[in-house]
């Protein structure tokens, strides 16, 4: 089966005041479809910059980046907010929702995005369906501030999921949250690769990264395939 | 064409929600931004409502664009060749003015040397030709000095008063024995406020003539004035004595720019040395470059009040960019161009622009009517005036470059954000 995505030897470095640091060195890794996959390391070991470039919020210094085939190393911005409103879908660690919005307006967001134009009916079916799959329908009218930690965070998987892309990449979306409230977010990620969506989780929770097909480690800044204990 | 539509309805959508979601923030902008548009909207209206009301006097007072005035050295001769050559063509209109009073005989006028009837010019003097004047010694009576000019055709083709009540001159009759006369507003008032004998005296006219007072019309003057058919006051004045020096009367003709009655009245009155000269009137063109300078000066302190405004405006989206950074990078991480961000920034800033710019207008034209209403009674140019349309797309066009100016550097802050700051938050 070919990749979804396929990294090689991808090296970021870091060119500050200070001397030039590597934050990513020779990273290669494949994601496919339907697949999960957890990524774990200390602090600063540079988990956040891949998923930067796994999602093209940033380009690598070296490597290649093949995206169903296509080599997208070098692809201009324009390209690159066309690939992230239709292949991928963003979850953070906080769950940056716009407070002066409603659940189902913060989810509609990533379809008004000035990437194509769905009608306002077709809008709020899509956005009542994301909503749905994370299990919140009931709270589509209710602002964020009116939601709990675990709420809030299953609106920002709704948001991720609702243009129902490709890949699916999480950044400690757990972090912020209690065990319990942190297991039900994960079954919601899990859930979106039942229907074939790639699911990149950055993680500190041992228990939520076995929960995935498998685990890599970094170690400042290479990648290495953790053998299932 | 459709992606175009896409981008430009999201815009919208996420620029409304921005204005709902910070209304108080909207309105600051707003009333930083509302003077310096009012300055401009008022500073154009007020500039176009003067130059027409300038206009329409000089148009009574002197003619309306287009008019050759023919001026020349008045003796009886060269009067008699100008209402001779007149006489067939009534295209050209010559006048003649002449100082009238109506009223008893022997005194004193009420205004005396035909002043406006709240206004005093002090006695009349009577100069006899050789120079002396003397301060005439009658005693004050019920009599009102006025200017009297007798026209060879309608003059309003080239000076259109505006009719009050009554009558104007009827040209196309048989001349009446009773000279008919028209008033103007001010000589009106006179005849209204003093009761006087109906008995006009004309200095070189050999008997005294009871007029018939017909109309009134606004004619731009503001001292007392009255007209007459010439052939009618012809009856008791010859018109060639009218230019005689001893009577004062100041002949002038008005005709078409470039009409052939001009050549004949030049080369008949050059024949007898008269030395005729001729200039057209061109309000419009004088008037609007003695204007500009005023307005330019006006324009550029409403334009610094403005520019006030839109630092205001800067400020505001500057400080609404900084706290919107993270809500931009989440923006551009689910797929917002850049361009479209800078877009929504500039897009609310315009928006702000363009509901003051229609704050704006609407206080000026509400201003303009309680004006109009207030003190249209007393000032003639503030009736029925109209709210000028330039003054109006002044106001766009300031609230629409305000929104430019102040939004411009917003909008370059807000498409620079890096997306990875959701990251690092
Ligand atoms: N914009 C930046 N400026 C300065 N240093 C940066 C920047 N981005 C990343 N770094 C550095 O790169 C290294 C890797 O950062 P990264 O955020 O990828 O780590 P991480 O593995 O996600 O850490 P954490 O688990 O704490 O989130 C860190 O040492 C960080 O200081
Ligand atoms: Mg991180």
């Amino acid at each position: 089966m070919s990749a979804l995505i396929e990294l090689d030897g991808i090296t970021k470095i870091l060119k500050g005041q200070q001397e030039p640091r590597t934050i990513l060195s020779g990273v290669d890794l494949q994601v496919h479809e339907g697949h999960s996959m957890a990524i774990v390391g200390r602090s600063g070991s540079g988990k956040s910059t891949l998923l930067s470039i796994l999602g093209l919020f940033d380009r690598p210094d070296e490597g290649r980046y093949l995206l169903a085939g296509q080599d997208i190393t070098r692809l201009p911005e324009r390209k690159a907010a066309k690939l992230r409103s239709s292949h991928f879908g963003f979850v953070f660690q906080r769950f940056f929702l716009l407070k002066h919005l409603t659940a189902a307006q913060n989810v509609s967001m990533a379809l008004v995005n000035g990437q194509g134009w769905l009608p306002r009916r077709d809008r709020r079916a899509r956005v009542l369906e994301a909503l749905d799959r994370v299990g919140i329908a009931h709270l589509a009218k209710n602002r964020p501030a009116r939601m709990s930690g675990g709420e809030q965070q299953r609106v920002a998987i709704a948001r991720a999921l609702v243009r129902n892309p490709r890949i699916l990449l999480a950044d400690e979306p757990t972090g912020a949250l209690d065990t319990e409230t942190g297991t039900a977010v994960i079954e919601a990620l899990l859930g979106a690769t039942t229907r074939g969506c790639a699911l990149v989780l950055v993680t500190h929770d041992r228990d939520h990264a076995a929960r995935m097909d498998r685990t890599l480690d970094l170690v400042d800044g290479v990648l290495t395939a953790r053998v299932p204990s | 064409m459709r992606r175009f539509s896409g981008r430009f309805r999201s815009a919208l959508i996420i620029g409304v929600q921005g204005i709902r979601a910070r209304k108080l923030r909207t309105l600051l902008s707003m009333v930083s931004l509302f003077l310096g548009v009012l300055a401009v909207v008022v500073v154009q209206t007020g500039a176009s409502v003067a130059q027409r009301a300038l206009l329409s006097d000089i148009e009574l007072t002197s003619g309306i664009d287009g008019t050759a005035v023919l001026d020349f050295n008045s003796t009886p001769e060269s009067a008699a060749v100008v209402l001779d050559t007149l006489k067939k063509r009534p295209q050209a209109t010559g006048t003649v003015a002449l100082s009238a009073i109506i009223g008893e005989p022997g005194v004193q006028a009420i205004n005396p040397g035909g002043s406006p009837f709240d206004q005093n010019w002090g006695p009349t003097q009577v100069c006899t030709p050789d120079g002396t004047c003397t301060v005439s010694n009658e005693p004050p009576g019920q009599a009102i000095e006025l200017q009297l000019t007798a026209l060879t055709s309608d003059v309003r083709q080239f000076r259109p008063f505006r009719p009050q009540s009554g009558n104007w001159l009827d040209f196309s009759t048989v001349p009446a024995l009773a000279p008919r006369l028209v008033l103007n507003r001010e000589a009106a008032k006179g005849f209204t406020e003093h009761r006087v004998p109906a008995e006009m005296r004309l200095r070189g006219a050999t008997t005294n003539m009871t007029p018939q007072l017909i109309g009134v019309v606004d004619d731009g003057d503001s001292a007392p004035h009255a007209y007459v058919r010439m052939d009618e006051l012809a009856a008791w004045l010859p018109p060639a004595g009218l230019a005689d020096p001893a009577v004062g009367g100041y002949v002038q003709i008005l005709m078409p720019a470039n009409d052939p009655v001009q050549q004949v009245l030049v080369s008949k009155l050059q024949a007898i040395n008269a030395s005729p000269m001729i200039t057209t009137i061109n309000s419009k063109k004088d008037q609007e470059s003695q204007l500009k300078m005023l307005r330019l000066i006006f324009l550029a302190m409403a334009g610094l009040v403005l520019l006030i405004g839109v630092a205001g405006i800067l400020n505001v989206g500057l400080a609404t960019v900084g706290e919107r950074v993270e809500e931009f990078a989440l923006r551009r991480a689910v797929g917002t161009p850049r361009a479209l961000l800078a877009g929504i920034v500039l897009a609310e800033t315009l928006l702000t622009g363009l509901l003051t710019a229609a704050a704006a207008i609407g206080v000026s034209a509400l201003g303009l009517k309680a004006a109009s209403m207030l003190l249209g009674s007393q000032t003639p140019f503030l009736q029925n005036v109209q709210f000028p349309w330039d003054a109006g797309v002044a106001g766009i066009i300031a609230g629409l470059a305000a929104g430019v100016l102040g939004g411009f550097i917003p909008a370059l802050r807000a498409a620079g954000i890096p997306i990875a700051t959701v990251m690092r938050a």
